[in-house]
């Protein structure tokens, strides 16, 4: 109805353009101005923040991180959430390193840390997708469960010693760049290739922002749904081999709380919760944001504890100017 | 069209209300776990095990009350588990720095209620999602206590603090009265009250209550406060009965209140359940876990147990509410 | 204006007659429904109802609010199922069962329902699910933003088709929407109210594409309240009532007036009569000059005690919208609105303080918790009369349930009954007994006989009438035309979101009211 429409065009939207990102200043994203800000700060601040072989490090450790949440950014425009991530990859880190070292082989290995995350991806789609369950409750108790069985799997401790295929995987440089840069250009252009050059990735926005319109089109909505899911999983899988490979083996609590880094990144970047308002690029700042704030904080000897609330503190103030703007001051 | 009015007495099930069938099916359940593990385990009938089993469950009832509350009314609250955390180093510090227990006793509630009180102005006023502003609040307070706590441990408090978590009165264990208090006092509330009965209905249909005049907001907010008041306690007792403070106390416990009230018949929904029937959740779970132990099943087990539980709780809830045609 | 054949005036069956002697063109029609019946719980929505859309020709469809043109068009476009008739595809019975059947025959359809997404371009939502692809599997951008531009460029829509369409104002929505179905190259587009939000600018512009649809031959179902546009473009028309067909003319054999009786007229069958009315009293309810955030504009009316006050006018029209600011649930922009001399519109919660109350349009939805138990649902509104100490009775709160229970004879086990397994009659006495509880004295109703049987429609009517003899009154806002006639002693019609005017006591007829809410001034 009439109604149904003014409702969903939202009248402080107007900003025009095509913006993708939450918040426009002077025809850049806000978040490359968050980027700007922070690196002047603990440019001015931080000692030794500025060399080249800092930046270089914050480039490496960001991705990881990226390897989550760019996929977290796809499952965040389905108007859903993966709180399983940080423990999934843990798991995947055990699983990883028990398998390579107990067969030697690092294609078993490999296909082993791939599977687990894809099936754990494709157990909360189908749970969010068949039961309609609340993303956010689902993953938790996948939290808990792959938290659970990187305990038991790993006995408790680290597994150390995997091979040098693994460890490829951080330490290696085909042309001069890191793998692990390779392997973060990779999977976004991948993701963004979904994303913007197939129907699947229109479909993705239209979960988020108008799961009706899907189904009056006659596509299956819930097959869609645990794609997503499943892909995030797919791509734990992924940085499970980088994780893996910088530790030198799996631990069962390398990654706790990752999750919470991977979702302010995608915050902070500019992808809304509702609706399915969002970019890649935007996760990507997000990222490199919450990556300089961390190692500059690093820097100054705050402890992880102070970056975590520090990186908690950013996503709240970006989800209250995102409430501002869109709810306008009605 | 008139429904006709059943002429035959009813089973004497159906005369009670949906929600204390619900309470009655979890005793069973409780009664059920516990007749299996007195066959499976020796110990696990012996008085000691099931003092601190009742202890246990006190402290986890605690906490999971406040949680209640909030998720009767439509939310949700993911920050407790930090919020106990830190609360207790609070009032640790506090109470050593001071030498007052009440003080710190102040100090520690004070915090939890603080706390809860920001938890619920971000889902009224910022309108930000309850499991985003909780769930980001959550890193808030684990940083702020690990930078508070600097990676120190204090420990060893004056006895009479300590018995509130370690010690007994007339053979029972404290805790338990504490929780036989707030079952009380929360039972009233929530259905001896007019205020109560608001927020079941908040719960149940927020759109409607606020339709009939129901303050909704403030509301919100006062559930919000009180789960943070009652993490602040549970903080107090898990010093008292750890007899020390750190950084990463109590992280386990956030998962574990979610289960518990789950298990006991809440709804993730909002607008169902009791705190008789989380107190009752509380007790299978902490039991389930006991018998773990006692089976030898190992430690790490126990958060894939409750994330496995939470699953299945949430499951049943749909498909209940799916068979009522909710 | 002759475009097809002639036919006879007024045809009992509806549609094209079937029968081979009467047959005048060699073909089929190239869409046709037949004998059409579509039930929801407790209301009959459409009764054998039987349409022909034709190959070039624009098939107007009209009817009151309720009528069953909505309801029809959607089973024509898989959204619903009909219960018992056929839809026949070239004079071929096929099924349709959901959405991709209707597009397999052809069908093209621009509702009012929101089917954009929002954060995706609009070249994006005109093709969303049949993007052109490249050899690759990747879509081709370059062919789709092209396609894209075409259409627009005959709808005369100058937008950039990069746009995200959540930018866009209401009335570009909708063109985009009319561009989603226009490049679906369809045989039959249905088309309902598609003008309702657009300017004159842009209606003009649909037209010459209709036109030009025309030519092409493609059938057209077209639902509309505007005259203006029925006798513009339609070649025929049809009028439907309380789910039945009614006529099938000729749009060149019919006058406004026979159409608006046509849509109108029915059988006096109510034997619900009022009695005696009570003399209006002190003025309650005084409203002046209020717009409000959700859109209306201007709203200046007024409620006496022992009045029943009706709303009238199209849905759409704002009537909604202007009960929720007088209650306070939306905000309110300009103007006041005072209960008994003070001033309202800050919440709901201080609308109630005032002695007002509102029962909702959608009981379920915002009028009950339906899990909750019928004394709950009666009390919460009175709580805090009922209990001033704060503190709640079960023993008193189901003694008060009990005792309104009787009075108003809600049909139901108990108080602790959980309210949704009530029916839809018990489940409205059940929102309106919540306000007694409260000591209201303006009710305020939003369609309050919307899906109830008529013997509950009575109980009702009677309710209202007892309030109103004890002093109260009473907002009622009602899309049944005879409904209004009936009950109200005047009534407010709104259109557009402004008030169109008022019918007092003598002027108040169904034909009036209609004439009202869709003059085009």
């Amino acid at each position: 109805m009439l109604d149904a429409m003014k409702k969903a065009a939202s009248p402080a939207d107007g900003m025009g353009g095509a913006s993708r990102f939450a918040l426009h200043v002077g025809g850049v994203p806000g978040v490359a101005w968050l980027l700007l800000g922070l690196g002047l700060v603990f440019a001015l601040a931080a000692p030794g923040f500025l060399s080249g072989a800092n930046l270089h490090n914050v480039a490496l450790q960001a991705t990881v991180l990226l390897l989550l949440a760019l996929p977290m950014t796809l499952v965040i425009l389905t108007e859903g959430l993966d709180l399983s991530m940080g423990a999934l990859l843990s798991l995947c880190t055990v699983v990883l390193a028990v398998v390579q070292i107990g067969t030697g082989s690092v294609v078993l290995g490999v296909a082993s840390t791939l599977a687990v995350g894809l099936v754990f991806g494709l157990v909360n789609g189908g749970l969010v997708a068949g039961f309609g369950l609340p993303p956010f409750v689902i993953t938790l108790g996948t939290l808990g469960a792959a938290q659970g069985l990187a305990l038991m799997v790993g006995e408790g401790r680290t597994t150390m010693g995997v091979d040098a295929g693994i460890r490829w995987f951080w330490e290696g440089a085909p042309l001069g760049i890191a793998t692990p840069l390779w392997m973060a250009a990779g999977v976004w252009a991948a993701l963004h290739t979904l994303l913007h050059h197939t129907r699947f990735g229109a479909r993705i926005f239209a979960l988020g922002g108008n799961r009706e319109a899907l189904r009056f089109a006659g596509i299956p909505v819930e097959r869609s749904l645990v794609l997503v899911y499943a892909i995030a999983g797919l791509c734990v899988g992924l940085a499970s081999l980088l994780l893996a490979g910088r530790v030198n083996g799996g631990h069962p609590t390398a990654a706790i709380g990752m999750e919470f880094d991977a979702i302010a990144a995608v915050a902070v970047g500019g992808t809304a919760f509702e609706r399915g308002k969002g970019s890649l690029g935007g996760t990507v700042l997000g990222v490199l944001a919450v990556g300089v704030m961390r190692n500059g904080l690093n820097l100054l000897s705050m402890p992880s504890s102070v970056q975590v609330a520090a990186v908690g503190v950013v996503v709240i103030a970006a989800l209250w100017v995102d409430a501002l703007r869109t709810r306008g001051l009605a | 069209m008139n429904t006709a009015v059943p002429s035959r007495p009813a089973a004497p099930w159906l005369l009670l209300s949906p929600e204390q069938q619900a309470v009655l099916l979890r005793l069973l359940v409780l009664g059920l776990i516990c007749v299996a593990l007195s066959f499976a385990s020796p110990v696990f009938l012996h008085g000691g095990n099931l003092l601190n089993v009742l202890r246990q469950a006190s402290l986890m009832f605690l906490l999971a009350s406040g949680l209640t509350l909030v998720i009767l009314c439509g939310g949700l609250d993911l920050s407790i588990g930090a919020n106990v955390a830190l609360s207790a180093c609070l009032a640790a510090t506090t109470m050593k720095a001071s030498g007052s227990v009440a003080l710190g006793c102040l100090a520690g509630a004070g915090c939890g209620l603080l706390v809860g009180g920001v938890n619920g102005l971000l889902v009224t006023a910022l309108r930000i999602p309850p499991f985003i502003a909780t769930y980001g609040m959550l890193w808030i307070l684990h940083g702020l206590t690990y930078w508070y706590m600097n990676g120190d441990t204090v420990h060893g408090f004056p006895p009479a603090f300590r018995a509130l978590g370690s010690g007994y009165w007339m053979g029972v264990p404290v805790p338990v009265y504490l929780m036989a208090g707030v079952l009380l006092a929360g039972t009233f509330f929530t259905q001896y009250t007019t205020w109560g009965q608001e927020v079941y209905a908040t719960g149940s249909n927020t759109e409607a209550a606020a339709l009939s005049g129901v303050p909704v907001q403030a509301r919100r907010v006062a559930v919000y406060a009180a789960s943070g008041l009652m993490a602040g306690l549970a903080g107090l007792v898990y010093l008292a009965r750890l007899n020390s403070a750190e950084g990463d106390m109590g992280e386990a416990l956030t998962l574990q209140a979610i289960a518990a009230v789950l298990i006991g018949g809440t709804s993730l929904f909002g607008g169902t359940g009791t705190l008789l029937g989380t107190l009752v959740g509380a007790l299978v779970l902490t039991l389930v876990l006991n018998g773990m132990n006692l089976l030898g099943v190992s430690a790490n087990a126990q958060p894939l147990i409750t994330g496995v539980i939470v699953i299945l709780s949430v499951m049943s809830d749909a498909l209940a509410r799916r068979r009522r045609g909710g | 204006m002759h475009l097809i054949p002639p036919t006879p005036a007024l045809h009992a069956g509806g549609g094209c007659p079937a029968s081979p002697g009467a047959r005048q063109q060699a073909l089929p029609p190239p869409l046709a429904l037949r004998g059409i019946t579509k039930r929801f719980p407790g209301v009959l929505a459409l009764d054998g109802v039987s349409l022909a859309l034709h190959a070039g020709e624009v098939h107007m469809l009209m009817g009151e609010n309720g009528a069953g043109k909505s309801t029809l068009m959607k089973v024509l476009c898989g959204a619903y199922r009909a219960d018992a008739g056929e839809i026949l595809s070239d004079g071929v019975a096929v099924p349709v069962r959901h959405g991709a059947d209707a597009r397999a025959l052809g069908v093209a359809v621009i509702f009012q329902e929101y089917s954009l997404v929002p954060h995706l371009s609009i070249a994006q939502n005109i093709y969303l699910g049949r993007e052109p692809r490249h050899r690759f599997g990747l879509v081709d951008h370059a062919r789709m933003h092209a396609d894209a531009r075409a259409v627009m460029a005959r709808l005369g829509l100058q937008l950039d088709s990069h746009r995200p369409v959540h930018g866009l104002g209401v009335a570009q929505q909708q063109m985009v929407e009319i561009a989603k179905a226009l490049s679906q190259h369809a045989r039959v587009l249905v088309l309902d109210e598609p003008t309702a939000a657009l300017s004159d600018r842009e209606t003009e512009k649909l037209f010459e594409v209709i036109a030009g649809l025309k030519a092409e031959g493609v059938a057209m179902a077209y639902i509309s309240h505007r005259m203006e546009e029925v006798f513009r473009l339609g070649d025929r028309v049809t009028v439907l009532r309380d789910g039945r067909h009614v006529a099938t003319l000729a749009a060149g054999d019919a006058t406004p007036d026979e159409l608006v009786t046509l849509m109108v007229g029915r059988k006096v069958d109510m034997s619900y009569q009022r009695g005696a009315r009570p003399v209006p009293g002190a003025c309650l309810l005084d409203v002046r000059g209020m717009s409000a955030a959700n859109g209306v504009q201007d709203v200046t009316l007024q409620v006496h005690a022992g009045e029943i006050v009706g709303l009238s006018g199209l849905v759409g029209s704002g009537r909604t919208e202007v009960v929720r600011a007088i209650f306070g649930a939306d905000r309110v922009t300009a103007g006041e609105v005072r209960m008994q001399g003070s001033l309202l519109g800050a919440s709901p919660t201080q609308a109630r303080r005032h002695g007002l109350g509102l029962i909702p349009e959608s009981r379920k939805q915002q009028g009950l918790a339906l899990l909750r138990t019928v004394g709950d649902n009666l009390l919460l509104a009175g709580l805090g009369r009922l209990f001033p100490s704060w503190i709640y009775r079960p023993g008193r709160g189901h003694a008060t349930a009990r005792q309104l229970i009787a009075r108003l004879r809600i049909a139901t086990p108990g108080p602790r009954t959980a309210a949704q397994n009530l029916s839809g009659g018990n489940q409205q006495k059940i929102v309106i007994g919540k306000w007694l509880v409260a000591e209201t004295r303006l009710f305020i109703f939003d369609e309050p006989t919307r899906g109830i049987d008529v013997g509950a429609k009575e109980e009702i009517f009677q309710l209202i009438d007892q309030l109103v003899h004890q002093g109260c009154a009473v907002l009622m806002i009602s899309s049944e035309l005879g409904e209004v006639v009936r009950v109200c002693d005047r009534a407010y019609v709104m259109k557009d979101r402004r008030l169109a005017g008022m019918l007092s006591q003598d002027q108040l007829s169904e034909a009036n009211l209609l004439r009202l809410a869709m003059h085009h001034a």
